[in-house]
């Protein structure tokens, strides 16, 4: 690629700052990042965390212990991912936390027959089966299944979830860039579409309040209906949370609302 | 030679004894008018000294007290206020309601700091205050009318230099959450007009015959004209362009809008009722308080032909909570509150109860039925005339449920008697939190925790310190700007609150006040509420919400849950507690006491408070 691919741009932003916006949506707790020793990272949002792999090299069981040593005493469970997934979906992420229960270690999504590790959730106990996996080399995730109880989703089982069947009918939340021309062809992807309505003083004097605008972030949503995100501007996603970060990254079916800051009586 | 009197104030609050139109003058020491500043927080020290503890508030010697403030008379914009203070006949509580209009400034130009009625006419009557006299006057021909057609009845009488509050008809009949209304505006909440009734006036008139100079006049003026262009700002665009009706389907699109008795916080119908519907339709003409540069007040007109002015409470009251969406049926029933003299809160919330209790066949009332529109209006009417169903209605939505019994306590939405206003508690958890440990009750005015719901930055489902710090600080700056007193819709153009404050305070009044002063004066005046609530009974169990917020969730679009739990509000309180200087118990610490020069107040049994345990 030229570029680590944390730093790559994407609409705007950069991969790493996407993904780590698009899973801090769905999970209730602590965004991880895990970094090779003396990475250089693009800039984050201000909660998330970053952790370095106590040795580099040694593949993704040891991103993921150290992923899970950092959240352990704070979560049961994970989403792990890459960082190489612009069209990631908080509806996929939801969709496999959401199927972490009590009786299972792992929830494995397997798309086109293949598992998807870096797309899963993990029960965070699972730190010392891969911490011994690590002291003996085998640095294999499929090592880590073979000792735990692993719920394997297909793409059948995973579509069965009408919210993630309306929202990334293909599945696109799993598609990586291996080269060049991976990321050239996401790249030329449209942004995602997303519903817009503004509220009170900010909505348009004459014309439709609501409206549909290609944006992959909540700053390029603002300005595609010709407002910015200061002190007078917030947000609410999906009818959510309340938002002022312009870096938030958006997803195809979003609905922003854009809200005077001084709402309230 | 004797000291001169600090700007701003006369020093000094008329009593008067309606049994007799006798008059005392009670002299108002530099140190309270400083520790307490007027309004809201000089009303909590009138309390202390001039209620009798134990008092039904509806009964001759409790008092009803309308009390002023230093910036009152000045050109600062949205000064002309006044407060309105007494114990609550609907919360047994200490009751403050603010309101804006030129009998602030005819009161406080009577020569007083506060005006205090004690007793109870013979007859019906209105209560004549000119300088340090008071008369009688009979108020037979007065009975009965709407408080706008009294008070131009007065006007017309008296002539235009006078100025009236006045009570409607359910002030009259002492429907607990009447209102006393002026220049079309309201003191609203907590049944101020049935304590003015349950004496028999029917209005109080005034007029200015003294006057009262800031210590720095040519200061106050250059402030007041610097404020002035703030005022014009985008912090106050809302509320001069569209007025708080904006905040309706703002308010839809995340959940927030009480909806049928707050059994879901979203309307489907809200569109019908919101500012593009509702303003392009019927909007007729945008008013300004006395005194106020904003311009808030838009004023719509119903199917009738009648003018109102509508504003987010009444039409969330009104609207959804009852799920009512015939804008024409909205209007009507706001106006005829106004005219009954209603807080539209309270009606609301106690007719959503009875719209649910209905349903469930729990009373007997088989026409009254959530998004009717004539229900509505009948049991407005019913409510203001305390006739049929109004009887019980009349009474509040506690009350009312535990009159009825059957479980429908669980669904009456009020925290200390006082109705919540039109914040959903479940998707605003620092709200949750201001609603549940306010003094006055569920109230949006003394406490205005949403707005660290609604800045972003923190997740609004999830109640915990950075709430409970947020609704520490806007309550203690809302009992700053209740006792400067400036409006609210201010609140947006300063940058540095206590400190901007003291700088006002200290032009007007010459003292040497500063930012910390004034942060240790909001604290002071909190805690002088929580005392009097406290030497009236109050115990921790009231600092609560009702068990619909805390046994069921609300799902959102996102498909996340908003719940609040027992554990966590429980916990919230507890922080509130600790960071307030409160015991357990929600009890002041002795040293809290201390430091905020209110031993004196302290008059409670300190082991009669319960904790409680969840």
């Amino acid at each position: 690629m030229g570029t680590a691919k944390a730093a790559l741009e994407w609409h705007g932003s950069t991969l790493l700052r996407r993904v780590t916006g698009i899973v801090g949506r769905v999970v209730g707790g602590p965004v991880i990042v895990v970094r090779a020793p003396g990475q250089e990272l693009p800039a984050l949002a201000p909660a998330v965390e970053v952790v370095e792999d106590a040795r580099e090299g040694r593949g993704p069981l040891q991103g993921l212990a150290a992923g899970l040593r950092a959240v352990g005493d704070r979560a049961a469970g994970a989403y792990v991912s890459s960082t190489d997934v612009p069209l990631l979906h908080p509806a996929f992420v939801r969709r496999i936390v959401g199927a972490l229960g009590q009786d299972e270690d792992v929830v494995l999504p397997e798309i086109g027959g293949h598992p998807q590790p870096l797309a899963a959730a993990y029960r965070t106990r699972l730190l010392g089966v891969v911490e011994e996996l690590i002291a003996s080399d085998r640095l294999r995730p499929a090592f880590v299944f073979e000792r735990c109880r692993v719920l394997r989703l297909s793409e059948t089982a995973l579509l069965t979830d009408p919210m993630l069947a309306r929202l990334d009918p293909g599945l696109s939340s799993v598609e990586n860039l291996n080269n060049p021309d991976d990321y050239r062809q996401a790249r030329a992807l449209e942004p995602p579409e997303v519903n817009v309505e503004r509220f009170g003083t900010l909505a348009p004097e004459s014309g439709p309040r609501r409206t549909v605008v290609a944006a992959c972030t909540l700053g390029a949503a603002a300005a595609a209906v010709g407002l910015t995100l200061d002190e007078h501007v917030v947000a609410a996603l999906n009818g959510d949370q309340i938002i002022r970060d312009p870096e938030l990254p958006l997803a195809a079916g979003d609905s922003v609302a854009f809200l005077a800051a001084d709402a309230g009586g | 030679m004797a000291k001169a009197f600090p700007g701003g104030y006369f020093g000094r609050a008329l009593i008067v004894d309606l049994d007799t139109a006798a008059t005392e003058v009670k002299p108002l020491p530099e140190s309270v008018l400083r520790s307490f500043i007027g309004g809201a927080g000089l009303g909590a020290w009138l309390m202390h000294e001039l209620c009798p503890p134990g008092i039904d508030p509806l009964e001759p010697p409790a008092p009803l007290m309308f009390v002023f403030s230093p910036l009152v008379g000045t050109p600062l914009t949205t000064s002309a206020k006044f407060a309105v203070v007494a114990k609550s006949p609907l919360t047994g509580r200490l009751t403050d309601a603010l309101a804006s209009s030129h009998f602030a400034i005819a009161g406080k130009l009577t020569g007083h700091d506060a005006i205090v009625l004690r007793g109870r006419c013979a007859d019906r009557s209105v209560a004549v205050i000119d300088g340090d006299s008071v008369t009688l006057t009979p108020a037979d021909d007065l009975w009965g009318l709407p408080a706008a057609d009294a008070e131009r009845r007065l006007r017309e009488r008296m002539g235009p230099a006078w100025r009236v509050a006045a009570i409607g008809p359910a002030g009259e009949r002492q429907v607990r959450y009447a209102t006393i209304s002026h220049d079309g505006r309201h003191a609203g909440r907590g049944g101020l007009g049935a304590v003015l009734g349950s004496k028999l006036c029917k209005a109080v008139v005034v007029r200015a015959s003294r006057k009262v100079a800031p210590a720095d006049p040519g200061a106050v003026l250059a402030a007041a004209k610097e404020l002035r262009g703030r005022s014009f700002g985008p912090a106050t665009a809302k509320y001069r362009e569209l007025g708080t009706m904006a905040n309706l389907l703002a308010f839809n699109a995340i959940s927030t809008l009480p909806t049928r008795n707050f059994s879901a916080a979203r309307f489907d119908e809200a569109p019908a009722l919101g500012d593009e519907e509702v303003s392009t339709l019927r909007q007729v003409a945008r008013n300004s308080c006395a005194s106020c540069s904003i311009g808030c007040e838009h004023i719509y007109r119903g199917s009738g032909g009648k003018n109102t002015r509508m504003e987010y409470e009444n039409v969330f009251a009104l609207g959804p909570l009852c799920g009512v969406s015939d804008p024409d049926a909205v209007i009507a029933a706001s106006g005829r509150c106004d005219e009954l003299g209603i807080d539209t809160i309270s009606a609301g919330g106690t007719i959503a109860w009875a719209m649910e209790s209905a349903e469930a066949g729990l009373i007997d009332a088989p026409w009254l039925r959530f998004g009717d529109g004539d229900a509505l209006i009948r049991a407005i009417e019913e409510i203001g005339t305390r006739e049929g169903l109004g009887e019980l209605l009349a009474e509040g939505s506690r009350r009312a449920s535990r009159a009825v019994g059957q479980g429908s306590e669980a669904f009456a939405a009020h925290v200390k008697g006082l109705e919540l206003p039109g914040y959903e508690p479940r998707t605003l958890q620092a709200m949750a939190l201001g609603l549940a440990v306010n003094a006055r009750g569920a109230d949006h005015n003394r406490s205005g925790a949403y707005e660290v719901d609604l800045a972003g930055g923190h997740d609004r489902l999830t109640g915990g310190a950075p709430q409970v710090a947020g609704a520490i600080e806007t309550e203690d700056r809302a009992a700053i700007m209740d006792s400067l007193i400036l409006c609210k819709f201010l609140r947006g153009v300063f940058e540095d609150p206590f400190a901007e404050w003291a700088a006002l305070l200290r032009t007007v009044t010459g003292w040497d006040v500063d930012a910390a002063e004034l942060a240790r004066t909001a604290r002071r005046i909190v805690i002088a509420k929580r005392l009097f609530n406290l030497r009236e009974g109050w115990t921790r169990e009231e600092d609560w919400l009702p068990e619909r917020f805390l046994t069921q969730s609300l799902e959102l679009d996102s498909g996340r849950a908003a719940a609040l739990t027992p554990d966590r509000l429980t916990g919230m309180v507890n922080a509130y507690y600790r960071g307030r200087g409160l015991e357990p118990t929600g009890v002041p610490e002795p040293g809290t006491l201390r430091e905020l020069d209110l031993e004196n107040m302290s008059q409670f049994d300190r082991g009669s408070t319960a904790i409680r345990e969840n």
